[in-house]
Formats: structure tokens, sequence, C-alpha cells
């Protein structure tokens, strides 16, 4: 029961997400009051640097973030779990991932996300997710790798190449349902690494363009007048953070359960 | 002065009342040792993990009460208890080689055990008959031999000198002359004040040293499978030839662990790999099933050549080869039920209609003499000799021809170890079943096998009809070595 406890607030924020922007009261993008006014009737949260509802913008602004948060998440977890869990297998070939991973880990995330906005200007959010994979997944593989180590050396594995079983099924069968406790939690990580990634890259405004509604371009959008209206960049900084803790705190409550299975060791 | 232990109708279970362990009466004082005994599955371990306060993950019921020099060790908060562990506890599990930290080398390993990093590594290391070599404590739990683990993990249990010393089957994998080294070792450990506890088969071991003996009964009777039953002869024609097979590892330097290898097989036939530990014997195992990436030699599996990888092989050479690992703890997936387990062999075969599966897998289940209500159960709720049993089932699922037997009886209990061989030896007749049984019970391979060969440092050096074999080789396998324990080369 404590444990559904800790889940609700990740359900509740994921849920408001989703669904709000049907809850919106005014257009994200047409000017209901005055520039930066204080919150009034009709507007709770007041007015942005062109008048525009923020309350409006922020129900809408954080559907996007999280579904492309969410999608470069599970591919990276994904992606560096099959990898290291072939990497473990075949030494040989794992040799060259790594080095090829060692190579990626050099680049900087944020200077990459600019280089491809640059290079494909208008293209939206895919430049940003498609950077975001290729620079996150050698970290989560280095840890997968770790983790898919000494599972790849213990008997079972033996017996299953012994039988002759491929080295997609070993990975498969084998090796990943011993890891869930290790990739759930990097699957949480790499949720919170990609809500910066993907926020970073609205602020720089890659990605997102306004007047889209995105939790992110709001706080650049409304820097200028924090003074005048403080909520238009107050609110968009709350909804990440608060994002991002209740992620972490759900997949903290999530892990224990998938380690349950595991031999007992004292 | 107070007990060391005192145990007061204790009984653990699980959450839905399956009854783990019980121990209705023991009490101990100082410098004793107990010998904890009874058949597999009868909650030795769990009452040796109970003594350290360490219960399983399900949450169990407890009742009765078990104090440990004056606390009750089951309700201290964590840092007490971990403190407690620290100063008086030493515990070295069934499987100790899975609780070395593979990155550390033996050197950190035992300083951790001691506290401090001034210690006498010579003296501790000699205490468990290893070489106090640099070359050794440089090393790491991975290029250690499985014997060679066992020992590094005593000398950690050893090495703070605990007031109470738990240790689960410490015989297992050790060869005659560690055992008797480990015997004199616990006697002087004994006399020096420390409380020892003995989970063990080992029964000569038990009549030896203990001052006490529990017994614990047996929950879910495993049925004594089959009659004993003396090894068939073999037909004669060879199943399996190995002609000069050598192995070494790592790339840049080669360290030999086999050097020109030669044996034959008759079908029907058993072989029995006998040596001390760290001669080769499951470097042996691991290049005939083509596990080991080093090797160059030839095998042939009845009248072909076999290329020497299992990738090359042929799904049918494969199938015909088994092996059953070493280690109890790893050698099942802890993520599969026992079903799935054996259904996944059975399946790739393709020639068993999923319809047909269950009784198939009842079938194999029955052959290793368990219920049939195992299939559901994952490998962390059954005792480490179900666990074996079914890694044998898992291997005869596929029908083999020639059996690979890394120690596997070294975790049952001498009747079950019987059972199981007798067993084995059963199917040898009915299905024209070789096998090649790796072991350290001399006693065994005379009452299993027919024929023998001794490794030392990797080289066979006799071979023949096993009494023979083991009657005259008792310089490598009876002999004290002067200068500590230099057969271990790998």
């Amino acid at each position: 029961m404590k444990r559904v406890l800790r889940l609700l607030p990740a359900l509740a924020v994921i849920l408001l997400a989703v669904v709000g922007p049907l809850f919106a009261a005014h257009s994200s993008t047409e000017p209901v009051t005055a520039p930066y006014a204080l919150p009034g009737p009709g507007t709770p949260l007041g007015g942005d640097q062109v008048g525009r509802d923020v309350l409006s913008r922020l129900l809408i602004g954080g559907r996007d973030l999280m579904i492309a948060s969410a999608l470069i998440a599970v591919i990276v977890t994904g992606l560096a779990a099959i990898l290291g869990a072939v990497a473990a297998l075949r030494p040989r070939l794992g040799a060259v991932i790594e080095q090829t991973a060692d190579l990626l880990i050099l680049l900087p995330v944020a200077l990459g996300i600019m280089v491809i906005g640059v290079a494909w200007p208008g293209s939206g959010r895919i430049p940003v997710i498609v950077a975001a994979i290729v620079l996150g997944t050698p970290f989560a593989f280095r840890v997968a790798a770790a983790a898919a180590a000494p599972v790849a050396a213990s008997g079972f594995v033996e017996v299953a190449s012994a039988r002759g079983e491929r080295t997609l099924s070993l990975v498969i069968r084998e090796i990943l349902p011993n890891l869930r406790a290790t990739l759930l939690t990097l699957l949480g990580l790499r949720f919170i690494e990609a809500v910066y990634v993907v926020a970073t890259a609205s602020f720089l405004e890659v990605g997102a363009q306004p007047p889209t509604a995105d939790w992110a371009l709001m706080i650049r959008e409304n820097a200028d007048g924090t003074l005048l209206n403080p909520w238009a960049v107050l609110a968009p900084s709350l909804a990440i953070a608060v994002l991002t803790v209740s992620v972490s705190l759900a997949f903290d409550v999530l892990t224990p359960q998938a380690r349950n299975r595991m031999v007992t060791r004292l | 002065m107070t007990n060391v232990l005192e145990i007061a109708d204790l009984s653990i279970s699980t959450a839905d009342g399956h009854e783990l362990t019980r121990c209705d009466r023991l009490t101990t004082g100082r410098g004793r040792i107990i010998g904890v005994i009874g058949p597999s599955g009868s909650g030795k371990t769990t009452l040796l993990r109970s003594i350290a306060g360490a219960l399983p993950n399900e949450a169990p019921t407890v009742r009765g009460s078990l104090s440990v020099l004056g606390k009750h060790v089951l309700m201290l908060p964590a840092n007490e208890l971990r403190e407690f562990r620290r100063r008086h506890i030493g515990f070295v599990g069934q499987d100790p080689a899975s609780r070395l930290n593979p990155r550390m080398r033996v050197r950190h390993l035992l300083a951790e055990a001691v506290g401090h990093k001034q210690f006498n590594a010579q003296q501790i290391m000699t205490d468990v008959g290893l070489p106090a070599t640099e070359e050794l404590l440089r090393r790491k739990p991975g290029e250690l031999s499985g014997g060679q683990q066992r020992r590094v993990a005593l000398a950690r249990a050893f090495a703070r000198r605990p007031d109470v010393l738990l240790l689960d089957e410490p015989t297992v994998g050790l060869d005659a002359v560690l055992r008797t080294r480990l015997c004199e070792l616990l006697r002087s450990r004994a006399d020096d004040g420390t409380t020892i506890l003995l989970a063990c088969h080992d029964m000569p071991l038990i009549d030896e040293l203990a001052d006490k003996v529990v017994e614990l009964g047996a929950s879910a009777a495993v049925p004594r499978v089959l009659p004993e039953r003396r090894a068939q002869q073999s037909t004669g024609e060879e199943i399996l030839r190995v002609h000069g097979l050598s192995a070494w590892a790592g790339f840049r330097h080669r360290i030999p662990l086999l050097h020109g290898v030669d044996f034959n097989l008759a079908a029907r036939g058993a072989l029995a790999v006998v040596g001390v530990s760290g001669a080769g014997k499951t470097t042996l195992a691991r290049a005939i099933t083509g596990l080991h990436r080093h090797t160059e030699g030839r095998i042939s599996l009845g009248r072909e050549v076999m290329p020497l990888r299992v990738e090359r092989r042929s799904a049918a050479q494969r199938r015909r080869i088994q092996l059953i690992p070493q280690n109890p703890l790893g050698t099942l997936n802890p993520s599969h039920t026992v079903g799935a387990t054996l259904s996944r062999p059975l399946r790739l075969d393709r020639k068993i209609p999923a319809r047909e599966l269950p009784a198939r897998i009842t079938s194999l289940l029955a052959t290793v003499g368990l219920a049939e209500g195992f299939t559901e159960r994952y490998p962390h709720e059954l005792s480490g000799g179900q666990r074996q049993r079914v890694a044998i089932a898992r291997a005869l699922a596929t029908d083999p021809d020639v059996l690979v037997c890394d120690e596997i009886t070294s975790s049952l209990d001498a009747a079950t170890a019987e059972d199981v061989m007798n067993m084995l030896g059963e199917l040898r007749g009915r299905q024209g079943l070789a096998l090649i049984v790796i072991t350290h019970d001399l006693g065994l391979a005379i009452r299993h096998t027919n024929t023998a060969l001794v490794l030392e440092k990797g080289r066979v050096v006799r071979a023949g009809v096993t009494p023979d074999v083991i009657r005259t080789s008792d310089p490598p396998l009876r002999h004290v070595p002067a200068h500590g324990d230099h057969h271990d080369s790998a």
C-alpha cells in the first residue's frame, strides 16, 4: 500500500501532462491578457511575454517533452541492454563496441544537439531525439555491460551455449531477465537525463520552436519578465522539477520488486 | 559464562506456511564444534544463515528463540547486526566463490577481511593450504580454480578470528590433503575458543570433529529412486576420442592449462577424471563441450571428427554432448522456473510438440527423483541438492550420448549422491549414455566408473582401469607436498 502511495505522484504528473491539453481554458497561441499580467480572474497564473495564458500553456506544454523523453529513455536503455549483454558474451566484439562507446562519450551532448539542429533546421524534435539516443547510449552501455559480465560467466549461460543457443537467445532468455533490477534503475535515470537534454535543447531553441507551448521554451521566453510575473518562469520550472523527482521516486519503488527472485545472498 | 549459542523451539517458515527449518533445542559454549546434518533440503543452510541474522528475502515467519552471545540476532536493528557480524561471526556459504568480489586481487580480499593493510599473508594462506606466493596474491578470483577460490573464501572467514564460525559444506571441492589440513585447522581454532557450526554431508568429517550433532528432519522427503547397482561394463565401441587436446588462457601471454591430453571413452562407459584442485579438470570439461576459447587437438564423436568450438559444431553434435557445470548456485538461471529450464532444451530440438511438453517434463523430473510440483519453482526455492538434480534433468532432456559431469555430487549427501550416480548408471545401460565424471571422491569414482585418468598440472599422469589407477596413484592424490601446494598451476 505504501508502495502505491509512492507511485502516485509520478502517475498524477504523467496523467496531467497527457490529458492536460483537454483542460486548457484558452488557446496556447492567442493573447488573452496584458503582457506579463499578474494572476487575475480567468488567468490564475497570469500572462506571459505577449499576454498568453500561462496556465493553459503549462497544461499543453508538457506532453511532447514527456513523450520525447520516454522514447529516448526506452530506446537508450534497450539498446544499451542488448549491446551490453552481447559485449559480455562475445569479448572480441565487445572490445570494438566498448571503444566506439568510449569515443562517443567524449562528445559533449549539448554541442552535438546544436550541431544537428543547425545542420537540419526546422525539423522539430527529431534531431534532438536522435542526438540524445546516439550520445546517451554509450553511458548506459557501460552500466549494462558491467552488470552483464558476471551473469555471462555463470553455469547456466555455459550450458545454454553448449546446447547451441544463438547469441540473441542467450541475451534475451538467459541474461536480460537477471538484469531486471539494474535495467529498471537505468531506465529511470535515463528518463530524467532525457528530460534534461530535451529541455536544454528547447531552451537553446533547437527542437521545439515558438510559438509552441513547451515548458523549457516558456522559461526562456519569459525570463526577461521574471520580476513582472514570476509565475511565467516559476510554473514551468517547477513542472520540470516535479516530473523528474516523482519519476525517480517511482523507479525506486519499482526496482526491489524485480530483485526478489534473485538467489539470496548473505 | 553465558552460552555462545542458545536455540529453543526455533521454526522458520515462509509467509505461505512452508517450513524452511526447525531446531528444537541447541545450546553450546565456547570452543565447541557442532555438526548440523540432515538430507538435502532439510534446512541446514537456513539454520546457519539465521544464526548470522540473515533470513531469506520473503519475510519469513519466525517462532521460538535464537540468541548468539546473549543477543537475539533476528531482532537486532540493521546497524547493530552489521557491527555484531563484523566482530563475532564468520560465515562461509555453500558456494563461497560467488561471494568473492571478482574485481579484487587475493591480497586485497584478505586485507579487507583482516581489516587493516598490515597482515601476515603467509600465515593466513598456509593455514588453508595455498602457497603464499606474490604471484597468487596478485590474482583475481576469476584466475583461480574452483578449489582455490573456496580456500580464499575460507581464509577470509578465518582471518578475523570470529567467536562463531559458520561453515556450509566446507569440504566440498577439497581434495583429501586439503580436507585433512582443514580438519586440523578447525580443531585448533576450536581449542582457541572459537565455536564452529558445520553444516555438512561429509559424515566422516562430522565423526572426526564434532562434539555434538544436530540432525534436521527431512521436510519434503526425496524419494530414493533406484536400488544399488554396479556400473555396467562398456560395449567396447568408442563414442568419444580425444587426441592431443591442449588448452591455454589469454591471447597475449599464454598460460597453459592442458597439455596434449589423450583419452578414449567407450559407449556406455564411465570415465573418472581425478586430480588435485587446479589440475585442469574443469578446463577439460569445458574444452570437450567446446566452451573453452583457446584449444587445439582433435576430438572425435562416434566416427566423425568434431570442430573444437561449440559454434562450429552441428546441432546434432551439440545435442550429443551435454555439460553439467560445477557451481551449484550458477548452474540454473534464477529467472526461470524449473519447467522453463527443462522445456527449452526439449523445444530446441523441435522434436517435441508443445502439448507433450508437460508430460516430458514430469518424466524428466521423475528420472531425477523430483515430484511434479517442482515445475513451478524458481531456483532460489530449491536446496543445493535439488538444484543439481534439475541440472541433471536439463542435460538429459536432449537425449545425449555423452554427459560431462563436473563435480555434480559434491553438494549432495552421501546417500543422495549414491542415488544420483546409480541413476546415471541405469541410464548408461538403458540409453547407451557414456559419462565423464569429474570428482574428488575417490570412493565414488571406484564404485561408479570403469576407467579413470589422473590429471596433474594439465597433463594426464596416469590412466587405465579405475581401481588400479586410484590405488597406484597415491602420491599425487594423497601425499602432502612439502612446500605449500605447488600442484596449483591454474
